[in-house]
């Protein structure tokens, strides 16, 4: 029983942080359509950023997160209008491969300015862990979970209680007529992908220090970003939430109970098996997908 | 028809011209090196790149081999057999190297050695791990490293020491961390000690808690670990937090005990590292004035000192392939190979000489590296006590 | 076709070897991605089923050759025919990720189910190809080989885009609900077009694995996927010689940027010219070469 509160309170630390990289990628994907191969490399931005300020720049953590948050979301900005901008009329593939080619540039530029070698980012929280009755967690992995609430939380005001949130959704639904209403859709483009970018680098940013910076840790994150955009359903924010919590348990309860060498292919089986169940995702309304 | 052939024929001869524009300079000697320079295990690949340097420098500054210089081809074999393969080709075919150094990776050596027999390259193995390299019947195939059957043999003189009742197994999910974990759960089951839970990890993956958990219920002594230093930070700093209190011991000699100082801090403490080269004190090695050298040309490079427990291996790659072909007084593929089992050199590993491994009439060449071992005692590497004198 | 004679180099031969191999998979993308509008990121597992189907069989079962590559080809396409069916349901984006899905498990598969594949270790000493007794064992043979094997892909290609189930496919990719009511039978023609796909990515597969003689997990790499599609969109999908081109082309660059440029560059400068090719290329590079000559 008490390997299972193990399991279940790790699922729900990393199932956060899973959250905060699908919200980002389901407003990217879901509400521009675009296929973004590059998220993961914001990701990783965020952890890079973040080890700069804190490491050479000695700057305070939590200010060094913020830094690496509000550089996630200029270079997504400038991204936006440097390479999707001249191309919003072309296919889904082509905005696709420019991605591709973004996430090849990036990741390979980031192994030549840092080098291949891992990076740790210093922290002033203790090491020793806090033991709560049979399970135990690290003090840092609290100040994650609180800072992807407050984040999460964040975001929730922005989209669904502020006039830009109802901006963005008008947009999305339906662009002519936004743009009729006066609304700058080409700045809403602009804004969205600045804010997707940004919560990626803020989970680059808080995971750095609990696990390693190195120039391919975004891969696998963007992956399973992409799952819980499946599960959530596109465009859903709270899916997307929900979804992330959920992948993160049942990642670590299939890598508890079932197998560990498995244990990435719980992402990619549950895209598949809720695509064959339920297309639109866990949480949204039914109808024809695509 | 006409623009379909046009359309061809125009990129494809103008890469071409690209690519034969590099013209081979005839007089130095040139060693092929293929390593992983790129990927998840760029800093490994660039270790070994920086120790073979040093070894191309020192062999030059001597007057070279047979008074010619020594010129490295480096090729980055990007984490991939495909590309170890192209690469293997490319510097054998298009470069006409008459040996290479390489591959890092067993699989992407395991890629690479149908090319060294179809051409008739010897290649020196410096890192590799996986026993079906030696075994497979190519005669091209030299290797320095040991497999993970050597270094379980290398830590046998020290159960009795170490005092292993039941061991756990953490291991990375490819050819070398299950070999690793054959090779250590048959020499314990030969003295007796039990095996508890055994559990692998994906490569790439960052969180280990899920095997952590498992194995803080098995309830062994000792945890045997092997996998890359990043993934032993991470598994180190997760079991830190789990309180999986137990001896850990760190197999396959990557496990960089500096960088884990560096950034796994109090949780590496205790631990246990087998390594094959010893920087923080190379008086203990078997040439203690070679190893103290290559120390400080290292440092003196601005080379990271992490990376020293993997930069010999290019060093001692590199130092093989010369010795090989002085004793060749040429530089002939065939006459290299042939050279190769008459080496006898002292590496900074230790002594250097091949023996016959694999079938009959087809043999590789293994050597029989040195393996040490060493523990993490107040935020230092050191001998651990059974160990002092 | 006189190539080998020209560039008797076996490293350059080599290279054309592999770009041959890749135009195969570079149409057989092209079927999907270009002419039924199905965007399919998971054509590594159909590429590597064939080439562990082939390599299994010979090693294992001791099959010859040609029956190892027909298994290949059917055994992929048969992967093909279960995506073909979800096809039916999803579009976009979602079809998108299953294909993704489908690609990691079987990738996960191949590493971990040690019994079958041999997982991490993969399959060293795979026989050459042989045909009714002649091996192809040297350079120059596995290209004739090759270059035969991608004719007849090409050919196929070509028919199947001129005929009727050619027309209806880009009839589905344009305005599915319009060529549904001209009575269009979607399912039966994504089914077929994903089957012929998936077969012949498993027949790429095949020459892969007996030209190279070594199979491992990494043939499932989603990287092997992503270079496919660069082929098919940056040479021009939705035409017959842009995947072609697209493969000359993105094998050769890679090598030729060996050349031209210390590692450090290579891959950096690899994800530069891919993104400078789209955002002047868009369309790709065969449909700009051919409205450039048209404009003339």
């Amino acid at each position: 029983m008490e390997a299972f509160l193990q399991h279940l309170l790790n699922g729900l630390l990393l199932g956060g942080t899973y959250a905060l990289l699908g919200i980002g990628l389901t407003l990217i994907f879901g509400l521009m359509n675009v296929v973004n191969f590059a998220h993961g490399e914001f990701y990783t931005l965020g952890a890079y950023l973040t080890f700069a300020a804190a490491s050479l720049l000695r700057v305070n953590f939590v200010l060094a997160i913020a830094v690496a948050i509000l550089g996630g979301s200029l270079l997504g900005a400038l991204c936006e209008r440097v390479l999707l901008r001249p191309l919003r009329g072309e296919s889904i593939d082509t905005t696709m491969l420019v991605m591709i080619g973004l996430w090849i540039a990036t990741q390979n530029g980031e192994l030549l300015a840092w080098g291949g070698v891992a990076k740790s980012i210093p922290h002033p929280f203790p090491t020793a862990p806090i033991v709560i009755g049979p399970v135990s967690v690290a003090p840092l992995r609290l100040f994650v979970l609180a800072a992807v609430l407050v984040l999460i939380a964040g975001s929730h005001v922005l989209i669904h209680r502020t006039r830009l949130g109802v901006a963005m959704r008008a947009t999305f639904q339906d662009r002519e007529t936004a743009a009729l209403m006066g609304i700058d859709v080409g700045g809403i483009h602009t804004l969205t992908f600045a804010f997707g970018s940004g919560l990626a680098a803020a989970a680059g940013a808080l995971l750095g220090p609990i696990f390693l910076v190195y120039p391919s840790m975004g891969d696998l994150a963007a992956l399973k970003a992409f799952s819980v955009v499946i599960l959530g359903g596109l465009g859903n924010f709270a899916g997307a939430t929900l979804g992330g919590v959920i992948l993160g348990i049942a990642e670590e309860l299939g890598a508890g109970y079932v197998s560990s060498g498995y244990r990435d292919a719980v992402g990619f089986v549950i895209i598949i098996l809720v695509l064959l169940v339920r297309p639109s995702g866990l949480f949204a309304r039914a109808g024809r997908v695509g | 028809m006409r623009r379909w052939v046009l359309t061809w024929i125009a990129p494809t001869s103008l890469a071409l011209v690209i690519v034969s524009a590099g013209v081979a300079q005839q007089d130095p000697i040139k060693i092929g090196v293929i390593a992983p320079l790129s990927g998840p295990v760029a800093a490994s690949g660039n270790y070994v790149r920086m120790g073979a340097e040093i070894a191309r420098d020192w062999i030059n500054a001597r007057g070279g081999v047979h008074g010619r210089r020594v010129a490295l081809l480096v090729e980055d074999n990007k984490s991939d057999p495909k590309e170890a393969a192209g690469a293997a080709e490319k510097l054998i075919a298009r470069d006409q190297v008459p040996v290479l150094m390489g591959a890092w990776g067993s699989s992407m050596t395991l890629a690479a050695m149908p090319k060294l027999e179809e051409y008739g390259v010897p290649m020196v193995v410096e890192t590799s791990s996986a026993a079906s390299i030696t075994k497979r019947g190519n005669p091209w195939v030299f290797r320095i490293s040991p497999p993970s059957e050597m270094e379980a043999l290398g830590l046998e003189k020290y159960l009795g020491a170490l005092g292993i009742r039941q061991a756990d197994f953490m291991a990375v999910n490819t050819d070398w961390g299950r070999g690793a974990v054959t090779a250590f759960g048959d020499m314990l089951r030969r003295h007796n000690a039990g095996i508890g839970a055994v559990e692998f990890m994906d490569q790439a993956a960052t969180d280990m808690n899920a095997q952590l958990t498992k194995i803080r219920g098995a309830g062994g002594d000792t945890l045997f670990l092997t996998t890359s230093v990043e993934q032993i930070t991470l598994v180190l700093k997760q079991a830190q937090e789990l309180r999986v209190a137990r001896r850990i011991i760190t197999t396959g000699g990557s496990s960089s005990p500096s960088q884990l100082v560096k950034q796994a801090g109090a949780a590496a403490e205790d631990s246990y590292h087998i390594v094959f080269f010893m920087p923080w004190f190379p008086e203990a090695m078997p040439d203690p004035n070679l190893a103290k050298a290559f120390v400080d040309e290292w440092t003196r490079r601005g080379n990271p000192f992490e990376g020293l427990t993997e930069g010999f291996r290019g060093h001692d790659g590199i130092a093989t392939i010369a010795e090989a072909i002085r004793i060749a007084s040429r530089a002939e593929p065939q006459a290299i190979r042939e050279a190769l089992w008459k080496v006898s050199l002292m590496g900074l590993n230790g002594p250097i000489k091949f023996e016959k491994d694999g079938p009959a009439g087809r043999e590789s060449g293994q050597s029989r590296p040195s393996i040490f071992l060493v523990q993490i005692k107040g935020g230092k590497a050191a001998l651990p006590a059974f160990l002092r004198k | 076709m006189t190539t080998p004679f020209w560039l008797p180099n076996p490293y350059h031969l080599h290279i054309l070897i592999m770009a041959g191999i890749f135009s195969i998979l570079a149409l057989s993308l092209n079927l999907l991605l270009g002419y039924t509008g199905l965007l399919s990121l998971g054509h590594a597992a159909f590429f590597g089923i064939g080439a562990y189907t082939s390599a299994l069989l010979a090693l294992k079962a001791g099959w010859p050759f040609v029956a190892g590559f027909v298994a290949a080809v059917v055994l992929a396409g048969g992967s093909g025919y279960a995506i073909g069916r979800l096809a039916l349901r999803l579009r976009g984006a979602y079809f998108v990720l299953v294909t993704i899905s489908f690609a990691g498990v079987a990738s996960l598969v191949s590493v971990n189910w040690m019994e079958l594949t041999n997982g991490p270790l993969g399959l060293p000493g795979i026989p050459a190809a042989e045909v009714a007794g002649f091996v192809f064992r040297t350079k120059r043979a596995v290209y004739y080989l090759v270059l035969a094997v991608a004719g007849l892909a090409y050919l196929v290609c070509r028919r199947l885009v001129r005929s009727r189930m050619g027309r209806a496919f880009v009839a589905l990719r344009e305005n599915e609900a319009l060529a549904a009511s001209v009575g269009v039978d979607g399912a039966r023609h994504l089914g077929l077009a994903t089957v012929i796909s998936a077969g012949m990515a498993g027949g790429a597969g095949s020459l892969y694995a007996h030209y190279t003689r070594f199979v491992s997990p990494e043939v499932f790499l989603f990287s092997y996927t992503v270079t496919m599609v660069i082929m098919v969109v940056a040479g021009g999908k939705g035409t017959l010689a842009g995947p072609i081109v697209g493969a000359v082309i993105f094998t050769i660059l890679p090598e030729a940027l060996r050349e031209a440029t210390s590692w450090q560059w290579q891959m950096l400068l690899y994800g530069v010219l891919l993104i400078l090719t789209l955002l002047f290329l868009p369309r790709g590079i065969v449909p700009a070469l051919t409205a450039w000559r048209d404009r003339r």
